[in-house]
């Protein structure tokens, strides 16, 4: 099999615009609670905008959300009101605006909205992003927000009133890249992220990959085919992760260190699943398949080829090959 | 021979440091016996024991050593047997000399512990009670731990059922369990969990009363009269034995239980059963004070029998899996020869939750790889397994499916699974359970779970022909890593499949063996990740190889 042809294959089949309806939904969803949350805060929140895969241009149509950054003012729940105050009262609000047809869920950092299967069968999830800026008018210079932590989220704590962070930043980290280089990083990103929807309740944040994807290629020299670039982010990952002195800044935040949202046995479980997709994909090749699956829903009609023996122009059946 | 052993003997004693013969050795049938006089720091005189040495030393009788020193006036010790037999346990030596020391050391090393310094084992030592045959026939009773306070001199009535009749040793022997406890008034107080097949038995009554304080002697030993059981009882609990046999007075020379019970350690409640022959209670009627009380007959002896504390610890206390798996409610999906051995590892191994899907019915020729029974016959296979598995665990809680539920499960879901409100019908259903492991080789049962988002863990399980690999998918990509592997990547035979009938049906071959090393591998794999940390159980395949001796490979994913 064609390594590289597979991957792109991988890609194709997962491009965010394969699913338009679905996006469409997603758009007017994000539109009416960006809406709504204007109409409730009014003048105590700036701007409304979206972060995320969607705005970084790493989506992938198996699993995405529109994530809706809402950054309020300083004084927004009063001059002493607590972060922790801020995240109840939007959590509340949506809450009571959105409980009969979505499901409102309080999350690490945001809320999330899952709205209920239309007649389509499509659930719309929209992660509100809430954070406030540091200072009075601040955000206008800065755009620098705190966000509440509701619960524990690796080394982090529970109910930390803050972590700060420039959104805005972490968009760009992205964008500023040299066009050749992020369209590789974008497509290994969407690799990672298909890899890690296989995955069984995985603790890695998408990121997490995205960022340590961002480092790898800023401290290796990656080059070649699709492949080669992600065998060696992969053997990147495989040997960094676990080291001691490994960070991921949070290009909102240098202070931020992304590593600790990561436990050790996080890490080293992370660490081991790169070595084995590596092992695995480098005793046969066909493993990639497993790690790296295309969609099968946007999977082009594939040749005629398909696994049927012939016998005199009769076809074969193929026996049935596994058993209990 | 027996002279050269017994010149042997002296001649090794003489040279240990501490030890005197105070009577020779000399040949008594088969047995050599003599007596020491045994001197350690710490003591002010020397122990006299009489040594036996019986005609397999210095080899052990299976677990016991077949030398024994005797001291009757020791009895009170810790670790003196009824007869006043010293219990040491001692290392293997093939050579008699090098025995002998290890056995004397070890009786040095009894009397500085236990004699001088007087020491008490962290872990109980229960009572030590004769094990006696009663009207030819020993009776053995197993008992749980149940949620309820006796009172001291509490009493009333048990229900037990007998669950076999066997042989003990060489002679006959029967077991039950008790089911219930009831109070003097035959109103319930606290039944006895066990299974369902184990609480549908014919009970019989016994009876019980609760002492708080074992009924012993020298520390250790149960006692021997009913006058040594007589401080022990009150005159409420002697009338009430008197208007029992009165009761059942038609039934005589049958026999009941008393179950006599006490604390041990740990607040823990232990039972000890007396025999007790109806018409042949071990007590009369006493005029005293122009009264008449019950009396107990105190020389008549009294006929222990056999209790075993069967609660989940200590049933399971020789191993188990990890808490995470056993406490799981788990469904089994297929009970073929991967799934039926699956089942009855889990339940060997302390799971207690599990449900069984099949729709088959289990026939001879599925036996010789997989955990069916000949005697059973045709049956089908989830009723037969679980009748099966209920005989191994009595904690074993399950729904019998049978075949309506299970071919109903397999048409509901294949039939409906577009239809999202049925969807969500079994979504829910299939969320009551922790673990769900699929080891029917469907494919296409595999592809419409792989759709669902459950809040369990499901592990599918299957192998290829000759048990050559074994494929455990666990994670999201459970469908897709199957196909994959089988399609794709693995190297097995497929034209020799097994077609005994010429349908379109084949089977795999593989014997019992082939497949248990494989099975019994995967779920040592899985316990391992769980107790870890469940979140690292992977994909994997074991592979396997013949070519240099046999090697299973492991290749996590």
């Amino acid at each position: 099999m064609d390594k590289n042809l597979h991957l792109e294959s991988v890609i194709k089949t997962h491009q965010i615009t394969k699913e338009e309806s679905l996006l469409i939904k997603h758009k007017d969803k994000n539109k009416e609670v960006k809406e709504a949350l204007e109409g409730k805060y009014k003048e105590n929140i700036y701007f409304l905008f979206n972060s995320g895969s969607y705005a970084k241009n790493t989506a992938i149509n198996t699993k995405f959300d529109f994530d809706l950054v809402a950054p309020f003012k300083r004084n927004a729940f009063g001059s002493n009101g607590t972060l922790k105050e801020m995240y109840g009262d939007i959590y509340n609000f949506l809450y009571e605006k959105y409980k009969d047809v979505a499901e409102v869920k309080k999350q690490k950092v945001s809320i999330g909205l899952e709205f209920h299967a239309d007649s389509d069968g499509d659930k719309i999830k929209i992660d509100v992003v809430a954070g406030r800026e540091l200072n009075q008018d601040q955000y206008k210079k800065d755009e620098n927000l705190n966000l509440y932590v509701y619960y524990k989220y690796g080394n982090i704590e529970a109910g930390s009133e803050r972590i700060k962070t420039n959104v805005k930043a972490q968009i760009s980290n992205i964008k500023d890249k040299a066009t050749n280089e992020k369209d590789s990083i974008r497509k290994i990103i969407r690799l990672l992220k298909v890899w890690k929807i296989t995955k069984y309740d995985y603790p890695t944040k998408s990121f997490f990959l995205e960022l340590i994807i961002l480092k790898a290629f800023d401290n290796k020299d990656i080059t070649g085919s699709l492949w080669d670039k992600l065998k060696a982010v992969l053997e990147y990952i495989k040997d960094n992760v676990t080291k001691e002195t490994f960070t991921l800044k949070d290009p909102g935040n240098s202070y931020n260190d992304l590593a600790d949202t990561l436990t050790d046995t996080e890490k080293q479980n992370l660490s081991n699943d790169m070595k084995n997709m590596l092992d695995r994909i480098e005793e046969n090749e066909e493993n990639i398949r497993t790690y790296f699956p295309e969609n099968t829903k946007f999977k082009e009609e594939e040749n005629k080829n398909n696994r049927y023996q012939t016998n005199g122009g009769m076809p074969v059946p193929p026996p049935k090959i596994n058993f209990g | 021979m027996l002279q050269e052993r017994l010149i042997e003997v002296e001649e090794t004693i003489r040279k240990i440091t501490g030890v005197q013969i105070t009577k020779s050795f000399e040949k008594n049938d088969v047995v050599i016996k003599g007596t020491i006089a045994v001197l350690v720091v710490g003591l002010s005189k020397e122990l006299e024991f009489e040594v036996l040495i019986y005609p397999q030393y210095p080899f052990k009788s299976h677990e016991a050593e077949t030398i024994k020193f005797f001291n009757e006036e020791l009895l009170e010790y810790n670790h003196v047997m009824g007869d006043g037999s010293i219990c040491i346990h001692t290392a293997h030596s093939p050579v008699l000399s090098q025995k002998l020391e290890y056995d004397i050391g070890s009786l040095k090393a009894w009397i500085k512990k236990y004699y001088i310094d007087r020491d008490i084992d962290m872990h109980y030592e229960h009572i030590i009670v004769p094990q006696k045959p009663f009207k030819n026939s020993h009776f053995a009773y197993f008992f749980n731990e149940v949620a309820y306070q006796f009172k001291k001199n509490q009493y009333g009535f048990v229900d037990y059922s007998q669950i076999s009749n066997g042989i003990f040793y060489t002679e006959k022997i029967t077991s039950s369990v008790i089911q219930n406890f009831k109070d003097k008034d035959g109103q319930p107080l606290v039944d006895v969990k066990w299974n369902v097949k184990l609480k549908a038995m014919a009970q019989s009554i016994g009876l019980f009363i609760f002492l708080e304080d074992a009924p012993m002697k020298n520390k250790r030993f149960a006692v021997g009269k009913w006058g040594e059981l007589n401080p022990f009882l009150n005159q409420e609990f002697l009338s009430f034995l008197h208007s029992v046999e009165k009761k059942y007075d038609k039934n005589k020379n049958r026999y009941l239980p008393l179950f006599v019970g006490y604390k041990i350690a740990g607040n823990e409640i232990h039972w000890q059963a007396i025999m007790l022959e109806i018409s042949q209670f071990p007590i009369y009627g006493l005029k005293e004070s122009q009264k008449f009380i019950t009396a107990i007959n105190d020389e008549i002896k009294i006929d222990w029998a056999i209790t075993k504390n069967c609660s989940y610890k200590y049933f399971f206390g020789r191993g188990k899996l990890h808490e995470s798996i056993t406490s799981s409610k788990i469904l089994i999906i297929g009970v073929g020869a991967i799934g039926s051995i699956t089942a009855k590892t889990l339940v060997r191994s302390g799971c207690t939750k599990i449900d069984l899907i099949d729709f088959d019915v289990k026939e001879p020729e599925n036996i010789c790889r997989s955990e069916y029974s000949f005697i059973t016959g045709i049956n089908d296979k989830t009723i037969d397994l679980l009748n099966d598995l209920f005989s191994v665990s009595p904690f074993l809680e399950s729904n019998i499916n049978g075949y309506d539920f299970s071919e109903g499960f397999n048409f509901y879901l294949k039939a409906f699974c577009k239809d999202e409100t049925r969807k969500m019908e079994i979504e829910n259903y299939l969320n009551q359970y922790d673990l769900i492991i699929d080891c029917s080789a469907d494919n296409d049962l595999l592809f419409i779970l792989s759709q669902f988002n459950l809040s369990g863990r499901m592990i599918n399980l299957s192998i290829s022909n000759h048990a050559k690999q074994l494929v455990c998918a666990v994670e999201k990509n459970r469908y897709d890593f199957v196909m994959n592997q089988y399609q794709n990547v693995l190297n097995f035979e497929v034209e020799d499949l097994y077609n005994p009938t010429g349908c379109w049906s084949p089977t795999f071959k593989a014997s019992y063996n082939d497949i248990n090393v494989l099975v019994q591998y995967a779920v040592k794999l899985i316990n391992l990740k769980y107790f870890l940390h469940k979140g690292l159980l992977k994909n994997f395949v074991l592979e396997t190889d013949t070519e240099d001796n046999f090697n299973i490979k492991l290749k996590e994913f």
